[in-house]
């Protein structure tokens, strides 16, 4: 198998849930050998989400788990008991980055904040990631990304006007965040390649999501401006929308950026007198009767299979898509085509299903090789093979319960 | 962290945040425009609502940390000139549609053949090859083929988008991951690649794993307002406060229902409801409704109660309440709450970018990690168009003035 551009970088993965382990999981893709230490008593919340398996719960049944763990190695370890020290410490030697996601203070309380660690392993590179950052007022609150998202603004900025804020789709930070985990343990392995320095990264899920929100936080400091939810409308382009189409919870996304676009629009619909309506003769009239415009539009997406409908708009090149769920996600030419999906054998089911990596490199491949360990799956291979203990200490470990 | 590097900017509206992360981290960023200047400069908001291409917040969001040149590469001289930037440079961003730099002879092959190490980063709707490689789009477009668009919004009206547009700003994030691993290889072979981006792809990470529902043979989740549903279960995180409304995770299973007894038994203690109440087994409540062992309407009786709490308490005591009891609430905030939060402010969060020709700071959100040894620094404010033009032609590539104003003259520059 081809070389990938991480595997000389080893990381001892503390972190749990989601935005933590998405991130380390990109860096998995890319040939990362990641340690993930599990505790064997309080199990990780992302084991318990769904979607589960055949809708049965159970600790591997999670596809977010599945998804966010996939190319780690996975390793139980009760941080309480004192004989832990040994392993986790053997564990800080040998890696180059430790990560966790923890609340602020659970790492001090444990003897395993930075500057603990970096005692062991000078250059050492440490990521803390968590809601708000290790410092200030709210450092400590703990929870989930939907309480980040709507912390950092995102609720109140989706939804229709005449309803209060939906809020983005869950726990909308931990998409965001985790992509700037992985750049920023990337960024300090190249500062420590230059500098032979490690560091110690700081990362508010909070405020690294901020930054998908820039032009609103610029259009509050230049003008005041308090910006909310808009439903589906844009400042610009008319339609702009999502209509009706034949099936349960089916729909179709349309936008028209131009006065070519409409116009074609108006032929696919066999209506091209409507391009010449007074009400809609340009972007600015179609913007100010669009909901008029976007009746008409329902109408005729209505009776439409949305897949079919797609192909007749871009066959006119128009932006539309059918608005795709899981089975049409699984089901999308497109995404077979770029093989997205990724089938890895499973210890417990014979096999699973994860999503491969996000982003195509054309020499040394990301590649998901290995699906997320079950509880304690490497134990033996952490030890053995990763840390070199000998068959007696490996023995003496276990019936210590340092493994659980 | 990256000043070694140079970073050419080519992206259209579509790939602007890419370059801008490699930027915060140091590298030596060089936006280039076409001759009066990239068409995200026309998309608004507008500092003073005036549309005019150097008062474009959309441009200020994403191009800080950049010095911008302006070059025509679709002429043959313009050409030339690209080839010589690329020559030097490390990283290369790009966001047109699949194959039109090729056909100007500017594809990454192209450029790499004369320059191995070069990294070049594609960021496009649908990748470089597919079936829908070609297709027209819009954020609105690539959120519906993504997954996230149909699990966003109230259950009885159409999906909603997040009305900031979102779409290629997960694509540009993994552009800059992408990179970043590609140069961390290039450390070692000293030679570079392509990183080729799909922004369907990269949305579907925005469905908390929903989008594996269908290979697992589970049931999809369906949008509710500020919630999800999935199968018969359905959970509301929105829930109102006096003064607005929050967040809140009411769960059940191992381990979210760990929080939701420790709240229930506050709401017992408070009154809020009777002791058997508060008692409930809320770590197996989800799958005793799961199973039918107890009905839904028990369920909305509960959450009946935590609305009518949550309803008599304000945001702040809300909020005060999660910090003390560890409760998993936040308020539902606005973006004027978030420019003035207490706790940004503690952490120096936000940074005031001067510009001089507005004669005026502006306030921009500060650096996505806080590094104790490298911290990102906002080194320059967005340019203006071209404003790199003499310094880099002239002063770094050794272009004579000359050369310049027949460039120049000739619409190229």
């Amino acid at each position: 198998m081809a070389r990938r551009p991480l595997e000389d970088v080893k990381i001892l993965d503390f972190m749990w849930v989601m935005a933590g382990p998405a991130g380390s999981r990109m860096l998995a893709d890319y040939g990362a050998v990641i340690v993930r230490v599990e505790s064997p008593t309080r199990i990780d919340t992302a084991r318990t989400l769904a979607p589960y398996r055949h809708n049965q719960i159970g600790p591997d049944a999670s596809a977010l788990f599945a998804n966010c763990n996939a190319g780690k190695f996975g390793i139980t370890v009760d941080i309480g008991n004192p004989r832990s020290r040994e392993v986790i410490f053997d564990l800080i030697k040998w890696a180059d980055v430790v990560t966790e996601s923890f609340s602020p203070k659970a790492m001090r309380a444990w003897g395993l904040d930075y500057p603990a660690i970096r005692k062991i392993k000078p250059d050492i590179i440490m990521l803390s990631t968590c809601l708000m950052g290790q410092t200030g007022p709210l450092a400590t609150f703990a929870g989930f990304g939907n309480l980040a998202a709507a912390i950092a603004g995102f609720n109140n900025l989706t939804g229709w006007a005449d309803r209060a804020p939906a809020g983005p789709f869950g726990a909308y930070t931990d998409y965001v965040s985790p992509r700037f985990t992985a750049i920023a343990i990337m960024a300090a392995l190249e500062y420590r390649r230059h500098t032979g320095k490690g560091q110690y990264i700081d990362q508010s899920q909070a405020e690294a999501s901020l930054h998908f929100l820039t032009p609103a936080l610029l259009d509050f400091s230049a003008n005041g401006r308090v910006q909310t939810g808009a439903g589906n409308s844009d400042p610009y382009f008319a339609p702009h929308g999502v209509y009706p189409a034949k099936g349960d919870d089916q729909w179709l996304a349309i936008v028209c950026r131009s006065e070519d676009d409409f116009r074609a629009l108006c032929e696919v619909m066999k209506r091209p007198a409507l391009a010449s309506d007074a009400r809609f003769k340009t972007m600015a009239h179609r913007r100010k009767n669009a909901s008029a415009l976007d009746e008409i539009i329902g109408n005729w997406t209505r009776g439409l299979e949305p897949r079919e409908a797609e192909r007749m708009l871009q066959a006119r090149l128009i932006p539309a898509h059918a608005v795709q769920n899981s089975v049409e996600f699984y089901d999308d030419p497109q995404i077979r085509h770029r093989g997205h999906f990724v089938e890895l054998p499973h210890p417990t089911y014979g096999d699973t299903i994860v999503e491969g990596p996000r982003a195509k490199l054309s020499r040394t491949p990301a590649q998901a090789r290995r699906a997320a360990p079950t509880l304690g799956q490497d134990n033996q291979y952490v030890l053995e093979k990763i840390l070199g203990y000998d068959e007696e200490r490996i023995g003496e470990m276990v019936a210590s319960g340092v493994l659980g | 962290m990256l000043s070694p590097y140079r970073v050419l900017d080519l992206t259209n509206e579509r790939g602007l945040l890419c370059a801008q992360i490699l930027g915060d981290l140091g590298a030596d960023v060089i936006k280039i425009e076409p001759p009066g200047g990239s068409p995200a400069r026309k998309i608004g908001p507008f500092f003073e609502d005036q549309p005019d291409p150097n008062r474009s917040l959309f441009w200020w969001s994403y191009n800080r940390n950049k010095r911008s040149i302006t070059l025509d590469y679709a002429r043959t001289d313009g050409r030339e000139v690209l080839f010589r930037l690329a020559k030097d440079a490390h990283f290369i961003i790009e966001s047109d549609s699949p194959g039109y730099l090729a056909s100007l002879g500017l594809g990454y092959a192209d450029l790499a053949a004369k320059n191995p190490a070069l990294i070049g980063v594609s960021i496009t709707p649908f990748g470089q090859d597919g079936p829908k490689a070609n297709y027209a789009d819009a954020d609105l477009v690539i959120l519906a083929a993504g997954g996230p668009l149909v699990l966003t919004g109230d259950d009885d009206r159409p999906p909603l988008r997040i009305s900031v547009p979102q779409g290629y700003l997960h694509a540009c994030a993994d552009g800059a991951v992408g990179a970043l691993a590609a140069h961390h290889e290039r450390c070692l072979s000293g030679l570079g690649q392509h990183v080729d981006i799909s922004a369907q792809q990269s949305l579907a990470l925005a469905t908390q794993s929903g989008i594996l529902a269908a290979p697992f043979g589970a049931d999809q989740f369906r949008r509710l307002a500020g919630g999800v549903k999935s199968g018969a279960m359905f959970s509301q995180s929105r829930w109102p406060a006096k003064d607005g409304w929050i967040s809140c995770t009411f769960l059940f299973g191992s381990a979210l229902g760990v929080f939701t007894t420790k709240l229930m038994r506050y709401l017992g203690e408070q009154g809020w409801c009777d002791e058997e109440t508060a008692h409930k087994d809320f770590i197996g409540f989800g799958q005793a409704l799961a199973t039918g062992v107890e009905p839904m309407s028990e369920y909305a009786r509960v959450r009946g109660i935590l609305e009518s709490f949550t309803a008599a308490h304000t945001k702040d005591e809300l909020m005060r309440l999660a910090l003390e009891k560890g409760f998993l609430f936040a308020p539902v905030t606005t973006i004027e709450e978030v420019a003035e939060s207490p706790q940004l402010r503690a952490r120096d969060y936000f940074q005031d970018l001067e510009h001089p020709e507005l004669g005026r700071s502006f306030r921009y959100p500060g650096p996505f990690v806080k590094f104790s040894e490298s911290p990102i620094r906002y080194r320059r404010r967005p340019p203006l168009i071209g404003e790199h033009n003499r310094e880099i032609y002239c002063g770094e590539m050794g272009m004579s003035d000359r050369e310049l104003s027949q460039l120049q003259a000739g619409g190229v520059i």
